[in-house]
């Protein structure tokens, strides 16, 4: 299954790129996600315990089982105001 | 409860988020909030912060926001917030809240509380820009 992910913040500088797609088995988690994106990206997974994740616009722990189509964010603390 | 959310990437001017308050004659309460661009951060001069959103997702945390601001406080009548976005110079304001209610405590502590929960969810960071702009 096919995941998409989308970066923000610093995480985009630290990725090379805003996006990317991760092939996890069907049926898998945020988990598995994360375990694909940090081995693409391994500048990220030093970050991984301030990492905030969202699956659409709801934010979602590891254990999440993540439908086909469904996007992943990540990204650092929020800062607003 | 009346509720508004703008998120612009122009200035915010404040007289006229004012001037278009329409609350009700029952909100003896108004509590009215700037957050301004300090011109210093960490100890540098900055030209000012860019903000970046995930615009859907802010959106949808802040429904929530309000959602649980209008159960904690049920006598607030209206929460207004514009958080503008993309360069903000220092001096201008980032964010404008306003909150309505009957009476002072519960506008100020909804105030308060909205603001506190706004830097813990709302998905919006900042990368200040050097005094060079």
């Amino acid at each position: 299954m096919i995941v998409s992910v989308h970066f923000w913040s610093y995480f985009c500088d630290l990725a090379g790129s805003p996006r990317t797609v991760v092939e996890i088995p069907a049926g898998g988690t945020v988990e598995d996600a994360l375990r694909a994106v940090y081995a693409a990206h391994p500048r990220l997974a030093p970050l991984r315990n301030s990492t905030l994740i969202a699956v659409g616009v709801e934010y979602e722990g590891p254990s999440r089982v993540l439908q086909s189509g469904e996007e992943i964010s990540l990204f650092p603390p929020v800062q607003g105001g | 409860m009346h509720r508004s959310l703008t998120l612009t990437t122009t200035p915010i001017d404040e007289a006229r988020c004012i001037a278009s308050a329409g609350l009700s004659d029952q909100m003896g309460a108004v509590i009215r909030f700037s957050g301004v661009v300090r011109a210093h951060e960490n100890g540098e001069t900055i030209s000012g912060i860019e903000y970046e959103a995930f615009r859907s997702m802010v959106e949808h945390q802040f429904g929530l926001l309000f959602d649980q601001l209008a159960e904690r406080w049920p006598a607030v009548g209206s929460v207004r917030l514009v958080h503008r976005l993309g360069f903000v110079p220092a001096g201008e304001p980032s964010l404008w809240v306003e909150v309505a209610s009957p009476h002072r405590r519960d506008a100020f502590e909804a105030c308060q509380w909205l603001i506190d929960s706004m830097k813990q969810v709302v998905p919006i960071w900042k990368r200040p820009r050097g005094g060079g702009g």
